[in-house]
């Protein structure tokens, strides 16, 4: 309980509260509707399937999609989920019990909105089944066992989340799985969906789940508990030197220097190789969209996905610039470099990513010219205009980076949240509707041509546009040195 | 070199500083002296455009910092850790510094081979990066980038803490040293000895006023002593 109170002074003394407290409402209300949504589908499922699959119970039915909820579930929480932290260092030497702790930071992933899934698509099934003429302990059977899988996966997702061998174990029996379903004729609908189909025939089943649950409470017990030492602080551990000079960059001269020292920070520090690694990853974005004939006559989704494979590095590098050199940015501030030539340097990489990006997707030719000219033209709108929005949206972000800190078990380093992804949505709707209106209206290449020239306008307004950028920086100086100085 | 007009610096109700005006001349080591939340750090971090000022200006050779980026060229500080790039071997972070400074590659391997016997060979040539080593020796990486290319203007906070008693002594050789070359240089700090040691005028801040403000006489040093002590 005492914990608890801490955790409540945390959050309302922290730096810029009431700002968070907006986007919290904010993800409240978008939590509200999908919630909403969720209630409709369970409350209309059951009439459903009974009216149209007649031959079988449509209980078993719904059994047999579970694992498709499953699935979207853990998926949908890597992405969204934001795991608690809570700051050990200060309590490792007060009089609590390591257990007290560690239970106290696994009961508060519990506190999620995702855990009410239970409550808003199985509940409204469970009562359709009471209405039906299923046993009341029967219904309360089969929703208990749903309610304890779902907790379960909430601490499976803790697991993989905190450890990469876990996730990429889960990944190959994902994999597996699946090529069984696909190529031996297992239905692994089915298969998942026995344990489910049984528990409401005897409740003795249950027990099977809660053993279930217990063991992934125990397993993610264990895990954090092997990593509760401050190791990395109190530990003598040296990294060897890697990467350094970087003399190809001599030829730009002084913008060299910003740029040679970005290199060495994204070389030399796991948060941004992370992202680095992230970033190449989009490159294959476009696999998904231009593979699947069904997108072919799309336009806008050829065009979102043309951005994405050139634009990974801008949005996830940019989205975070004045944060990576959060730890010296007092020093930034007062050596002999301008604003302009900080913000233009960052400008710099960001663009020779995109450039390089773009170079890397000419075999997309293979899909069709078409589809590499949106790419081009996509990368144009990128270096010339994604760059700025992504550098804005980066100001914004004002938590500090702690620029060499693994995936540990007792930080959040998923970098990954709503608002991030809000900030996402007006970077994609632009392009498209840049690309489609005069496609539509004119002819493809007139939106090429639109969306190609926005970015090269931009280009060659760099100039008046880094000013602009340079302003809204030196606006927010104060603010930024503030919030990274915490 | 240095002009403060009517600087304050408040935090909703609570004033942490308060000056009326001060000026420190050209190549004047000045040094300042105050119990923890004087408003040392405060005034630091003001005569560097970090926090914005309540009221007042500051300028640095007649450059209003809040205004223009000018008075960079000029200026160099070490406060705290945030002006270390810790994934940079020291070598690395000086050349960093060295480059925006503009000074050549040369000169700055004439420059750090007066720090050898400060570097006490624990600093160069160890090929690791600033974040693995001691708090005393980033200390030192931070004291000696500060001074890189000539700065007129260089300011410290609390240069000797953290600092073994043979740096301390060596550290004070350099800073008196700088003094033949008319720097500028503003320091911070608790230990009473060391601040009269190296400065040529002391003021005392207490809770964000001057107090006292005195050219180093012989008795200086007592006069603070006796302050400190409450007598």
């Amino acid at each position: 309980m005492h914990l608890f109170s801490l955790q409540w002074k945390e959050s309302f003394r922290a730096a810029q509260w009431e700002a968070k407290m907006t986007i919290k409402i904010i993800i409240g209300i978008v939590s509200l509707y999908f919630l909403g949504s969720f209630l409709f589908i369970g409350s209309i499922v059951y009439p459903a399937l009974n009216k149209t699959i007649l031959e079988r119970e449509p209980l078993e039915v719904f059994n047999s999609v579970l694992l498709l909820f499953f699935f979207a579930e853990l998926i949908i929480r890597f992405f969204f989920q934001q795991l608690p932290v809570t700051n050990i260092q200060s309590l490792i030497l007060l009089p609590f019990k390591k257990r007290q702790i560690i239970n106290h930071v696994i009961l508060r992933s519990v506190f999620s909105p995702f855990n009410l899934v239970p409550f808003f698509i199985y509940l409204p099934f469970a009562i359709s089944m009471y209405k039906d003429d299923y046993l009341a302990t029967q219904v309360l059977a089969w929703w208990l066992a749903l309610l304890m899988t779902t907790l379960s996966l909430n601490f499976l997702l803790y697991i993989i989340n905190k450890n990469n061998a876990f996730f990429v174990a889960l990944l190959l029996l994902l994999a597996g799985t699946i090529a069984l379903d696909l190529y031996a004729g297992v239905d692994l609908g089915k298969t998942v969906g026995i344990p489910f189909n049984a528990v409401v025939k005897n409740r003795d089943y249950l027990f099977g789940f809660l053993a279930l649950l217990f063991g992934m409470y125990a397993v993610l017990f264990f895990f954090l508990k092997k990593g509760f030492y401050l190791d990395a602080g109190l530990g003598k551990k040296r990294t060897r030197i890697s990467g350094g000079e970087f003399a190809v960059l001599n030829f730009l001269g002084d913008d060299a220097l910003i740029l040679r020292n970005d290199l060495r920070m994204i070389v030399r520090n796991v948060r941004p190789r992370q992202i680095a690694l992230m970033s190449f990853l989009f490159l294959f974005y476009g696999l998904m969209f231009f593979t699947q004939d069904i997108y072919r006559d799309m336009e806008y989704v050829m065009v979102f996905a043309g951005i994405f494979v050139t634009g990974g590095f801008t949005m996830t590098f940019g989205n975070y610039v004045p944060a990576w050199d959060s730890s010296y940015y007092k020093l930034l501030m007062t050596q002999n470099i301008s604003y302009k030539k900080y913000v233009l340097s960052k400008w710099n990489l960001m663009a020779f990513v995109t450039g390089v990006s773009a170079g890397l997707a000419i075999p997309y030719v293979y899909f069709g010219w078409d589809i590499l000219a949106i790419i081009i033209a996509g990368a144009f709108f990128n270096i010339g205009l994604n760059t700025w929005v992504t550098l804005f949206g980066g100001l914004l972000n004002k938590t500090p980076m702690k620029l060499n800190v693994k995936a540990k078990a007792f930080e959040n380093t998923q970098g990954f949240s709503i608002t991030q992804f809000a900030l996402i949505i007006p970077k994609m709707v632009l392009p498209v509707l840049l690309y489609w209106l005069p496609s539509f209206f004119i002819s493809p290449t007139a939106g090429f041509i639109t969306l190609a020239g926005s970015g090269i306008v931009a280009i060659i307004l760099k100039d008046k546009i880094a000013n602009l950028a340079t302003k809204l920086y030196k606006k927010q100086k104060y603010e930024t040195i503030e919030a990274f100085n915490k | 070199m240095i002009q403060l007009e009517n600087l304050s610096k408040k935090y909703e109700e609570a004033t942490v500083l308060n000056l009326a005006s001060l000026h420190i001349k050209r190549g004047e080591h000045f040094g300042l002296v105050g119990n923890n939340g004087a408003g040392k750090t405060t005034l630091f971090s003001l005569l560097l455009d970090l926090i914005r000022p309540s009221s007042g200006k500051v300028s640095i050779n007649e450059i209003e910092v809040a205004k223009s980026e000018a008075w960079k060229k000029d200026t160099a500080a070490f406060i705290d850790d945030a002006f270390l790039i810790d994934y940079l071997t020291p070598e690395e972070y000086f050349a960093f510094v060295a480059k925006l400074r503009k000074v050549s590659t040369n000169e700055l391997d004439v420059f750090l081979a007066q720090f050898d016997e400060f570097f006490n060979g624990e600093v160069l040539a160890q090929k690791k990066y600033i974040r693995d080593f001691s708090k005393g020796n980033q200390k030192k990486v931070g004291l000696a980038a500060a001074f890189i290319g000539k700065p007129a203007v260089v300011i410290l906070d609390e240069p000797f803490a953290n600092l073994d008693p043979s740096s301390q002594i060596r550290l004070k050789k350099f800073l008196a040293n700088e003094q033949n070359r008319d720097c500028t240089l503003l320091i911070s700090s608790h230990d009473l000895n060391h601040v009269t040691d190296v400065c040529d005028r002391i003021v005392l801040l207490e809770k964000g006023n001057i107090i006292k403000d005195t050219p180093k006489s012989p008795k200086t040093l007592k006069e603070l002593e006796a302050y400190f002590s409450g007598e």
